[in-house]
């Protein structure tokens, strides 16, 4: 029976009066440079939905030269089917705060900003107050603990737009502009916000890194597989018994088993069709293929990815038009609309997807779905529209014959 | 350098070039819609993406750099399929019905949607064409259209309004298929600090921006036998009209325009450029009474709308540096309606004065409650060749014509009118006869001419006096010089252009969508500087048509009457929502 092995999660952790922060004093004692080591050493990989090394990402932000430069944790959680950043900012809030200051130490940032899903009413009155405390306590603010290191956070809530979690998209936000991608080169770590040098962390990553330090690269490095070091938290949804965040320990689980043990199965016995392992832009794993790993290199061999861990589980009871649809409409409202293929594309396959949910799906539109959907994976210009198609497409090659046929005609 | 093959051809380059630029060193056309060799990069269209060996996806060739050893393939299978795609979907994100389909779209002739689906050799389609909704066009400026329904999110009228122009009344709203280009709260063109300069019409690559149209107005005139109906025609006109004929830019076409004009119709065909020289006459002797007096000093040129409309909004305080001369479009109306009427024995009512002009504003400038209806229609360069065409006439293929005299005789200073840097160089010739008696020795003032964004230059003229002026042209380049005055930078007299380039390249000029816009440019710049050049006469204080309008009419520059119909007054603008 597979239990949730608990690095991240733990205890309500909001009150500043309690806690020492270990993890950061431990920083400062450090210095920049071991930090680096320390977190590249533990092989943690970004928890947002890129998966690139977290390790990586602050060496380079520690190497880049700026009068002024920024740490930014990304709370702005909207990939559908995760809300695990949710549980961090309510349960274990310092925790989070801790891993932005080891960032901002690291990188010699002095200002940081906590940029929030708009919806996350309740998480933004908590940070609200734990910053206030912090500056309070000293935590925040000049000179922090006597370490001549000085930094303060600004929280700012985001406005309901999904394209906000890429980071560039959340750059040109905070910055007071229309939330739309930038083009790369330059990356936010060389020219971000206000065109300084800016580490952008999820905040998984950022209350990982904060564990890491605190109990050490090498216990979290054993912890997973070889490429996939530590814990993840898994957001689980959909047609199964026990909905919620669970922590699982890369590798040592199998999707079946996370959605058998720790979901408590399908609702009511359904047959399960397929999952999406990783929010909603990562490609389904159909039940067939239930025994893969759950870790990034189980994943892709199941043709998916970890995505932001937010797993959301189909039953045979859900018709898969109404499914299709949903998730069409979805990225055609929600792509910026700056660059023409995500624009265009995402509502074509919207066009496509409802009119076919009363009238079939023939093989030609299907195959005109699949073009849109490879040009849009191959053109489009950030991750949305590169993604966008993956569900869909996915959903289609698995149940061609199933939609074709059916066309789910009343 | 950086060494790379683009389709199997080796190519050199500079570092930090693009892809793109290095497939054009080999003449590898790709094709692209949201590029424009004189705005930042965007990578909104992705038509221009191609493989680069060794990468997952295709890469945008605007916005990639040439890597050492990169291999490059610009028209492979993969890439053939993902831009047809991409194609079609900018073609089925609009209606194609009565109101919106290519035969009667502006941009018959210059659409670079047809350049491109030439490029991509689309022939069928799989996507129905149809927008979700019909939205509505801005009627609101004097100027300019806007259609949305024909808008394909490019960006360039955005990035052309803030970067060259520094004016950035456009702005993306909305998200996914609802994005949209407006204006400040959708107020619309009209009601925000739009200066109609234009540009933005030129840069469009569809037909989703275009001149409020006076051709139906002009058609009507001509067509009502009580009305006597004259045109003017701006310098720029006759370097440009005969590219919409199919000729090179540059091209000069002014006795073929004259005879086509009046096969259309016209009862006299006059100069814009006879006006000009009386601009001179005016502006100079205002130039050298504030030098001499030190009166609100630089004294800035008034002759370009968009400049005017640029300074009411956004330097509201120096108004009275502009000078009170109206532009050469105005002093032609304020003339024919006088001057030329009596002479011709034509009650003023009955009079329609047209005007020919490369530039948007300048409908503006007609609309003014200043200029008292002295203009009563203006036409952009391409409605008159719309209108040219449509009564068979190629201009082309004409025996060139001569003006018709009374207010079609101009010096080579009236030509130059049109390159920045021109008005500068044709108020010197005249100002330093006036000051000192005799003609310039050199009278071609070269450190004011080019394409330069900000020029400048010293003339001695007297023992104590050495006149410094200043040239911008290009809004941007306004708002520096604006700043530099600001800082105290001194001047005795500033050209203001709004267009890049001066008229020439002004925002009702034909486009060209196969040329830079450098070297579009400088031909018709070239154009110009020929007919001064070949020109006997080159002082505007010498066109003997001028001294005669002033011995029978005005007096003398500056008279009580000169200032009454010549000089004119500007209004506090500010901008909205500041």
């Amino acid at each position: 029976m597979l239990q949730e092995r608990k690095f991240l999660k733990g205890p309500e952790l909001r009150d500043i009066d309690d806690y020492d922060f270990p993890g950061f004093q431990k920083a400062l004692e450090m210095g920049p440079e071991a930090i680096v080591e320390e977190i590249s050493k533990s092989g943690l990989l970004g928890r947002g939905g890129a998966g690139f090394p977290t390790g990586k990402k602050w060496e380079l932000a520690y190497q880049e030269e700026g009068e002024n430069k920024y740490i930014i944790c990304n709370a702005d959680e909207g990939e559908p089917g995760t809300f695990k950043d949710r549980y961090l900012l309510d349960e274990r809030t310092l925790k989070v705060l801790e891993g932005i200051m080891i960032g901002a130490y690291t990188i010699d940032a002095d200002t940081g900003y906590i940029y929030i899903r708009g919806e996350y009413s309740r998480q933004i009155e908590i940070l609200e107050e734990t910053l206030q405390k912090a500056r309070k306590a000293g935590i925040l603010g000049e000179d922090i603990l006597g370490s001549n290191f000085s930094f303060d956070i600004k929280l700012v809530r985001g406005a309901g737009c999904y394209v906000c979690g890429d980071e560039t998209s959340l750059l040109n936000s905070l910055e007071g502009m229309r939330g739309s991608s930038r083009s790369k080169p330059p990356y936010p770590i060389s020219k971000g916000l206000y065109g300084c040098p800016t580490l952008v962390n999820n905040v998984e990553s950022l209350a990982c890194s904060a564990e890491i330090l605190n109990q050490g690269a090498e216990k979290f490095a054993s912890m997973g597989t070889e490429e996939s070091s530590g814990t993840k938290l898994v957001s689980l949804s959909g047609d199964i018994n026990f909905p919620g965040v669970y922590e699982v320990e890369f590798g040592s689980a199998s999707l079946q088993e996370i959605i058998e043990d720790l979901g408590g199965g399908s609702q009511q016995g359904q047959e399960i069709k397929f999952i999406i392992p990783g929010g909603l832009s990562t490609p389904i794993v159909p039940s067939d293929n239930l025994q893969a790993e759950y870790s990034y290199e189980g994943l892709q061999q199941a043709g998916s990815s970890v995505g932001s861990g937010g797993m959301m589980v189909i039953s045979t009871a859900q018709e898969l038009s109404d499914i299709l649809t949903r998730i069409a409409r979805f990225y055609m409202d929600e792509s910026c609309g700056t660059c023409l293929p995500c624009r265009e594309g995402n509502k074509q396959i919207y066009r496509i997807i409802s009119e076919a949910k009363y009238a079939g799906l023939t093989v030609d539109r299907l195959n005109l779905i699949q073009d849109i959907g490879d040009t849009m994976q191959e053109a489009a210009r950030c991750g949305l529209g590169r993604s966008a198609q993956l569900p869909i497409g996915t959903i289609l090659s698995e149940y061609k014959e199933e939609l074709i046929e059916g066309g789910n005609l009343p | 350098m950086i060494n790379l093959t683009v389709d199997n051809k080796e190519v050199t380059v500079e570092p930090n070039s693009t892809i793109l630029e290095a497939a054009s060193k080999v003449n590898v056309n790709i094709p692209t819609l949201c590029f424009s060799d004189d705005l930042t990069v965007y990578g909104g269209c992705r038509l221009c993406v191609v493989e680069v060996e060794g990468s997952d996806r295709l890469r945008p060739a605007c916005n990639t750099r040439a890597r050492e050893g990169m291999e490059v393939k610009t028209h492979s299978p993969r890439v053939r399929e993902v831009r047809k795609t991409l194609f079609e979907l900018i073609i089925a994100s609009h209606d194609i019905s009565c109101e919106l389909n290519c035969l009667i779209c502006n941009r018959q002739n210059s659409c670079q949607l047809k350049d491109v689906a030439e490029d991509i050799g689309i022939s069928r389609m799989c996507l129905t064409p149809g927008a979700d909704e019909e939205r509505e066009s801005d009627h609101s400026s004097h100027s300019v259209v806007r259609e949305p329904n024909k808008c394909i999110n490019c960006a360039r009228c955005i990035r052309k309004c803030e970067e060259i122009q520094g004016v950035g009344v456009f702005a993306q709203a909305s998200r996914g298929p609802e994005t949209k280009v407006t204006t400040f709260k959708d107020r619309g063109m009209g009601n925000v600090e739009c200066t109609n300069c234009g540009q933005c019409v030129v840069s469009c690559p569809t037909g989703a921006l275009h001149e409020v149209y006076h051709m139906d107005q002009v058609w009507e005139s001509l067509y009502d036998e009580q009305k006597h109906v004259i045109v003017q025609t701006a310098p720029s006109v006759r370097v440009a009209l005969a590219e919409s004929f199919g000729e090179e830019p540059g091209t000069i076409a002014t006795g073929q325009m004259v005879a086509a004009l009046r096969r259309l119709g016209f009862d006299r065909v006059f100069d814009t450029n006879f006006t000009a020289d009386l601009t001179i006459m005016e502006e100079a002797t205002e130039v050298v009474n504030r030098v001499t007096n030190n009166d609100n000093l630089p004294v800035l040129t008034s002759c370009s709308p968009g400049w005017i409309k640029y300074i009411e909004h956004f330097y509201p305080d120096y108004l009275q540096h502009l000078s009170s001369a109206k532009s050469p479009q105005q002093m032609f109306g304020a003339v024919a309606k006088t001057y030329y009427a009596e002479n011709a024995g034509i009650d003023p009512e009955d009079l329609v004065v047209v005007s020919i002009m490369p530039c948007t504003a300048k409908k503006f400038e007609a609309s003014r409650p200043e200029m008292n209806d002295d203009v009563d229609y203006v036409l952009t360069t391409r409605e008159a060749a719309r209108m040219l065409k449509s009564v068979g006439v190629d201009v082309c293929n004409l025996e060139p014509e001569k003006y018709d005299e009374m207010l079609g005789v101009s010096s080579g200073a009236g030509d130059i009118f049109g390159a920045s840097g021109g008005v500068m160089e044709a108020a010197v010739r005249t100002a330093y006869n006036m000051i000192t008696g005799v003609n310039l020795q050199e009278i071609e003032v070269t450190p004011v001419r080019g394409l330069e964004g900000l020029k400048s230059a010293e003339i001695p003229v007297t023992d104590d006096l050495t006149l410094k002026v200043g040239v911008a042209h290009g809004l941007n380049n306004a708002g520096i010089m604006m700043e530099k005055i600001k800082a105290g930078e001194e001047f005795h007299f500033v050209e203001m252009m709004a267009c890049p380039g001066g008229c020439i390249s002004g925002g009702g000029q034909p486009i060209n969508t196969e040329r830079s816009w450098r070297e579009v440019r400088e031909k018709r710049i070239a154009g110009l500087y020929d007919i001064d050049e070949n020109k006997e006469l080159r002082l505007s204080h010498e066109n003997p048509k001028i001294q005669k309008l002033y011995e029978e009419f005005l007096q003398e520059p500056g008279s009580s009457k000169a200032h009454k119909l010549l000089h004119t007054e500007y209004v506090t603008r500010g901008v909205p929502g500041t």
